[in-house]
């Protein structure tokens, strides 16, 4: 076991001087946030303030939006209509960022023009066009019923129709949730492909530079190659770690410097109680934040990531331990990599397959066969498992496993039978009957 | 200390080895050689444990052979590697270390072998910066820092210069005096004439030849006598008459000659001498053993006329 660790712990020295990991370990991460930033702040708009001129020339807004302050807006009231030029040109108007037209006959006509200097995004559109709708509805009620604007909203309700499954009331099993799942799984399958990648560099290096032959005299082939993957694995691991520490923290900086309406205690207060409340829940978060920070269960899909992960790439391990190991020349195996590479890239295709159709059956079939079973019960997971049905998951990870080490042992064979051999054109036939010896 | 009983070994059906036995004692340097291909590698890898025999067995120490006394051993494979881009030292300690040395013993024994070899302005260099030939001092340290009681060389002086052969067989020769066994697999027949105690010559895998180096020489000699003369070339070639051949010769002067005789039939180098003294000066006659290379060629050719026959 002692030449084991140390032959692992050599392998994650290795890697950690390696450049290339290095750079992947922190610019895998950044990356990843640079996108999950793009995506927010595409459907958040930096500017946290906007300064809004209100042209209510016959003063119907008497001066008032809404009872309290939304950190989006400043109001400032004119009672004069500014034409588009002098809006754009004057100096005096230059500190707002919008403008909204009550137009004399809005009670009548029902036209309200809102125009901008910057585009506002989708969400402080909806905000803005909800208060002023909120304070047109004051005067309408108070112009045309005799019912308090409370008991008039609470008439006015609209109804709420929604479209359910019939298996899944809850909507638990959602696209996206799904999608969530599937991003864990094409996570794993990169990470596989970069770590079983290395496993075959590694051993094809040490076959190539012939040192394989000193360490065979002081360790068994099993130790060596066990020692190899362990360490490989354990640069994986902390590879994983790493990036989960730097997306949390990234994820967290995003949150309280982008959305940070999301953390204010008052903001949580009137979301409870206030009037802004309404406006919030259904304006200032687009699906994607919500997806992020309030959908993704990330502590128990990254217990399973963790083991459909490590299951999985010992699996996917022992074929590119293989490989490396009966490698007659290191250009000589790369025509066995084209098919365990389409195999994973297979196993992303069963993702998708998943994702659309959850309940047929070759998806339950996919989760337990060892090829796709990683990417699959991510997909299957993020959804949630039916009473009962949890089993599924710790069956396939039984299996995924089982078979781990059966290939490892196989590999044990082939690497034990394959490595000192040199000069030669892997045939199928050949690996058999390394196997077989 | 190393006894080799009876081991075969065939690859899809090839035989490799075919029934080798053979023992070196302690304090031994044993000379294995073999053309290429003979199998030599393959009857080393498997005394390291590397490769399974399909037959036999090795004693180490009177005990089977078995992976716990591989910290016991020391290989130099010829087929030299290092992890190319770790620096001498890490590499070094690692090897060490998997060869059972803890931490502080493997530093001792590190600098030990820096010093003795000169070499302690590398330790911070990686393999990659270094030329063939410090790579090979490197991998030969790296063989012997667990201090082993078996050496295991396989063509120990291959990539080195003269000055560095010398340093190495220096180095095989002290390892002999304190009391250590090596097995050298060399195609350097001069090595095994100057530092073996044994040889054993294996060719198709079968175990040809096996002896003390001295014994095989003079098994394998053929009357061949150099005499040294001054005087008459002529005279001398004219004093002799069938019984002897000349084979070669060297003029070292005008009048002084190196003559190296071949004997024919039962003509012993007294007729001989009586022949040609009174025609030149004899100044030294000795009989001339065959070179171990001489020894090697004719086992082989004989095989090869046995396996022709």
């Amino acid at each position: 076991m002692n030449k084991v660790w140390l032959i692992a712990k050599r392998e994650l020295a290795e890697r950690l001087r390696s450049r290339s990991f290095l750079g992947m370990i922190i610019l895998g991460p950044l990356m990843i946030l640079g996108l999950v930033y793009l995506f927010l702040s595409f459907d958040s708009n930096k500017k946290q303030t906007w300064n809004v001129l209100i042209m209510d020339k016959n003063e119907l807004f008497e001066g008032k939006l809404m009872p309290n302050k939304d950190p989006n807006f400043n109001f400032h009231f004119i009672n004069a209509f500014v034409d588009y030029p002098e809006f754009a040109h004057q100096e005096k108007f230059q500190k707002f960022d919008l403008t909204v037209w009550i137009n004399e006959k809005v009670v009548s006509n029902k036209k309200v023009i809102i125009s901008y200097r910057e585009r506002p995004s989708e969400a402080i559109q909806r905000k803005l066009v909800y208060h002023v709708e909120r304070r047109l509805e004051e005067i309408m009620v108070e112009e045309f019923t005799s019912l308090s604007v409370e008991r008039f909203r609470e008439i006015k309700q609209p109804l709420r129709f929604s479209l359910k499954d019939t298996y899944d009331p809850k909507n638990e099993k959602s696209l996206t949730a799904s999608w969530v799942g599937f991003t864990f799984g094409a996570f794993i399958v990169v990470f596989i492909l970069l770590f079983g990648m290395t496993i075959l560099r590694s051993v094809s290096k040490e076959k190539s530079n012939r040192i394989v032959e000193v360490l065979l005299a002081s360790v068994s082939p099993r130790q060596l190659l066990s020692g190899k993957i362990f360490g490989i694995g354990l640069s994986a691991i902390l590879q994983v770690a790493v990036w989960s520490i730097i997306i949390a923290v990234g994820l967290y900086l995003l949150r309280i410097s982008l959305f940070p309406d999301l953390l204010s205690p008052e903001m949580v207060a009137n979301q409870l109680t206030g009037e802004i409340a309404e406006a919030q829940n259904w304006t200032s978060q687009s699906p994607f934040v919500e997806l992020i920070y309030q959908k993704i269960q990330f502590s128990n899909m990254l217990v399973f990531f963790i083991l459909f992960f490590l299951s999985g790439y010992l699996f996917y391990g022992a074929f590119f331990a293989m490989i490396g190991a009966s490698m007659g020349s290191e250009s000589d195996g790369q025509q066995f990599i084209i098919p365990i590479t389409l195999l994973l890239f297979a196993s992303l295709a069963a993702g998708y397959f998943v994702v659309l159709f959850p309940d047929s059956s070759i998806s339950t079939w996919l989760g337990f066969i060892p090829f796709t079973s990683p990417v699959v019960m991510m997909v299957e997971l993020s959804n949630g498992f039916d009473d009962g049905e949890a089993w599924r998951l710790y069956f396939s990870l039984f299996l995924l496993l089982g078979t781990a080490m059966l290939m490892l042992f196989l590999a044990g064979r082939i690497y034990k039978n394959g490595i000192l051999q040199f000069g030669h054109r892997v045939r199928f036939g050949m690996l058999l009957k390394w196997i077989k010896k | 200390m190393l006894e080799i009983d009876g081991i075969s070994k065939s690859y899809f059906r090839k035989k490799v080895l075919e029934d080798i036995s053979f023992k070196a004692n302690e304090g031994e340097i044993l000379g294995l050689m073999g053309p290429n291909g003979a199998g030599k590698t393959t009857l080393i890898r498997i005394i390291n444990q590397i490769t399974s025999a399909d037959k036999g067995y090795i004693s180490f120490q009177g005990k089977l052979m078995k992976q716990d006394f591989l910290k016991e051993i020391g290989y130099l494979p010829e087929e030299r590697g290092l992890y190319r881009s770790m620096t001498v030292e890490k590499q070094a300690l690692f090897l060490a270390k998997l060869r059972g040395l803890n931490s502080s013993d493997a530093k001792t024994q590190i600098n030990f072998w820096f010093d003795r070899f000169g070499i302690q302005d590398w330790r911070k260099k990686r393999i990659e910066e270094l030329s063939k030939g410090m790579a090979q001092k490197i991998q030969f340290i790296c063989t012997v820092l667990h201090d082993p009681t078996l050496l295991i060389l396989d063509e120990p002086f291959s990539g080195f210069d003269p000055i560095n052969i010398d340093l190495i067989r220096r180095e095989i020769k002290r390892f002999k005096e304190l009391g250590k066994t090596i097995l050298l697999s060399t195609h350097n027949m001069q090595s095994v004439e100057e530092i073996c105690d044994k040889a054993v010559l294996i060719h198709n895998g079968q175990k040809i030849l096996e002896g003390n180096v001295l014994d095989l020489r003079n098994e394998h000699k053929e009357s061949i006598y150099s005499i040294s003369f001054h005087g008459n070339m002529i005279g001398f070639a004219t004093a002799l008459w069938a019984g002897y051949e000349i084979i070669d010769k060297v003029a070292h002067t005008d009048d002084f000659f190196t003559v190296y005789l071949k004997m024919r039939k039962e003509n012993e180098i007294n007729d001989l001498l009586n022949a040609v003294m009174p025609h030149v000066k004899i100044t030294e006659v000795k009989e001339v053993l065959p070179s171990m290379e001489n020894v090697f060629m004719q086992q082989i050719n004989r095989g090869k006329v046995e396996i022709n026959e």
